[in-house]
């Protein structure tokens, strides 16, 4: 393989980095250095203002010992990624199934079921939480419907704040699993299913002898992609709980966020940074070798 | 197609699954229409009664007056907000349809690493490296500056568009290239009169759906944008919420005024959105 790429000249290796040049100056000043710097702050305390002043490992074992809002934020944030995930990606399989037996109006559904996608999170969040304030749009109908009793303060309760903020991200993002599922329908042999109705396969089979595994690919891609969103969370609740009560609803980038900007511990919650920045390789890592892409390295076709 | 639907359609009765999409899209659209309507209320009636509609007309939530009088600039916010988006779009998309182009149709060495990195990049979110950001762009004297927020946006959008584009890229027939040099083209008379025309559609699917993801960033405007004068929309608007949390009418204003120019953008061109989301993910 070396061999064909040295027989291509110089000139090929020049062109292809020069065109890739400006964009990589860009990512390594802006992303790749500050990770580097983040690691380096790791180590460090600093408020910001004064010198650094190295602290060894001590940053590490205070946030994985004793700190344990650390621990609160990371369960919230495995819990919200995990709802986030299956939520939408079984609504949009639903959605999906339903669309793709084209039903009357199904390119309307599919235009309406997008829209909420293209909305900024921050009004999303702010709106939905007006809508579960305690005297918001969500009280007033339970009390219409005679409900008064299940009424609550949505964002009181810290395991309530954690399904309504999943919720919300099942409501917006569902439609994105729901397209690719529509993609790889779309893709499905129609024989395949006349050949399954003539063996006397039934129509609940029909889903689960052949669609679901025939979407195998499409859902795990889907699945990955959906859980490196979600691991992204922070407008949401920044919007919506701001952590609260007691801190209990934060996620990793809020609690970092706070422990940057509110307490000027710079050096301390870089140490948030570098665990998600591991998370995003590991996450990187299973989607290159999910979604083909380590197929069309090693193939080097161009 | 006609079989199929009739076959699966009694399986469950072809109304039930209508009946489940309906009530779906009502869940999707009640919220948002339900803000719309009460902007146009004033937070009296509002607070009177959460589902009438209103009693008259009422525009007095978007009256900008209101806002410049409490030091909100709704005006200023919403240039900011569009200049910052369509400059960090244009270097993004130059940039990165050239990176996408050799990653696609060069051989070069080291691709493999190149593709790699740009892929972990994806998943890194914007406030994991927000302090030292925050610190480098104060270093570089772009506090409150355009430039702040444009280079960094072009930067952290630049993984996944340039992976989106070398998908199309990868898709694009050499023939029309090889066939247009016989014709006597140079290599950029090529790329100019046959590769471009062709990518059109796939530029304007990235101008689209970065545009969403940029007109939107919340959190590295809100630390980089600190004077009023600077702030982008979404910033604006949470300060704004943040003071006058209880003036419901006005807040849904803001709301409305903050989503309008997406939804124009995704009602406009939905086919190119609908299609790109799903091109750059699958089998690169």
């Amino acid at each position: 393989m070396r061999k064909r790429f040295r027989s291509n000249g110089n000139s090929e290796n020049l062109v292809g980095w020069l065109m890739l040049a400006p964009g990589l100056i860009l990512v390594t000043i802006f992303m790749i250095y500050p990770s580097f710097q983040s690691i380096a702050l790791s180590f460090f305390k600093w408020n910001g203002f004064t010198a650094w002043r190295f602290n060894g490992v001590e940053n590490y074992i205070e946030m994985f010992t004793r700190d344990r809002f650390f621990y609160q934020s990371f369960i919230n944030t495995v819990i919200f990624q995990l709802g986030a995930t299956f939520g939408t990606v079984f609504v949009g399989f639903v959605l999906a199934a339903i669309i793709d037996l084209k039903v009357k109006l199904w390119r309307s559904y599919r235009i309406i079921f997008f829209l909420p996608y293209v909305l900024a999170q921050f009004a999303v969040a702010t709106l939905w939480g007006t809508i579960f304030s305690p005297t918001g749009l969500a009280n007033e109908i339970l009390a219409r419907i005679g409900l008064e009793s299940l009424q609550v303060a949505w964002f009181g309760i810290p395991w309530v704040a954690k399904v309504v903020m999943i919720f919300v991200a099942i409501w917006q993002y569902s439609s994105f699993p729901m397209i690719f599922f529509l993609a790889g329908m779309q893709n499905i042999d129609e024989e395949i299913y006349e050949a399954a109705e003539i063996d006397g396969a039934t129509k609940l089979q029909r889903i689960t002898r052949i669609t679901i595994p025939l979407l195998k690919n499409v859902g795990s891609i889907i699945i990955i992609l959906q859980l490196i969103l979600s691991f992204k969370v922070f407008t949401y609740v920044f919007i919506m709980t701001e952590g609260k009560p007691a801190n209990q609803t934060h996620v990793l980038g809020t609690l970092l966020f706070r422990y940057a900007f509110e307490f000027q511990q710079f050096g301390y919650s870089s140490v948030l940074s570098i665990l998600m920045i591991i998370m995003a390789l590991i996450f990187g890592y299973v989607y290159l070798k999910t979604s083909g892409y380590s197929e069309i390295i090693r193939k080097k076709k161009v | 197609m006609a079989t199929q639907k009739s076959k699966f359609g009694s399986f469950l009765g072809s109304s039930t699954l209508q009946l489940l999409l309906i009530l779906w899209a009502f869940m999707q659209i009640i919220p948002v229409l339900w803000q719309v309507i009460s902007s146009f209320k004033t937070t009296r009636e509002i607070i009177v009664d959460l589902f009438a509609l209103p009693k008259s007309f009422y525009l007095g939530n978007y009256d900008f007056t209101y806002f410049s009088e409490i030091g909100i600039k709704i005006g200023v916010y919403f240039r900011n907000s569009m200049l910052i988006t369509l400059f960090s779009l244009a270097i993004l998309i130059i940039v990165s349809y050239l990176a996408a182009y050799a990653i696609a149709k060069i051989r070069f060495r080291g691709k493999n690493i190149v593709v790699f990195v740009l892929i972990a990049l994806i998943g890194v979110p914007i406030h994991a490296l927000v302090v030292p950001l925050y610190y480098l762009i104060s270093d570089m004297g772009l506090i409150n500056r355009y430039l702040g927020l444009i280079l960094p946006y072009a930067s952290f959008f630049f993984p996944f568009t340039t992976l989106l584009l070398q998908s199309f890229f990868r898709e694009f027939p050499d023939e029309l290239i090889e066939a247009a040099k016989i014709d006597g083209c140079n290599n950029f008379q090529a790329f100019s009169k046959i590769v471009l025309p062709i990518s059109m559609g796939a530029i304007s699917t990235v101008f689209i759906i970065n545009f969403i993801q940029m007109w939107n960033e919340f959190l590295l405007a809100y630390v980089i944008m600190k004077s009023n004068d600077s702030r982008t929309l979404p910033v604006g608007i949470v300060q704004y919420q943040g003071n006058y949390i209880t003036e419901w009418g006005p807040l849904y204003a803001t709301l409305v005024i903050a989503i309008i120019p997406t939804i124009l953008v995704y009602l406009i061109f939905h086919r190119n959105i609908i299609k790109g989301v799903t091109a750059g993910a699958i089998k690169g």
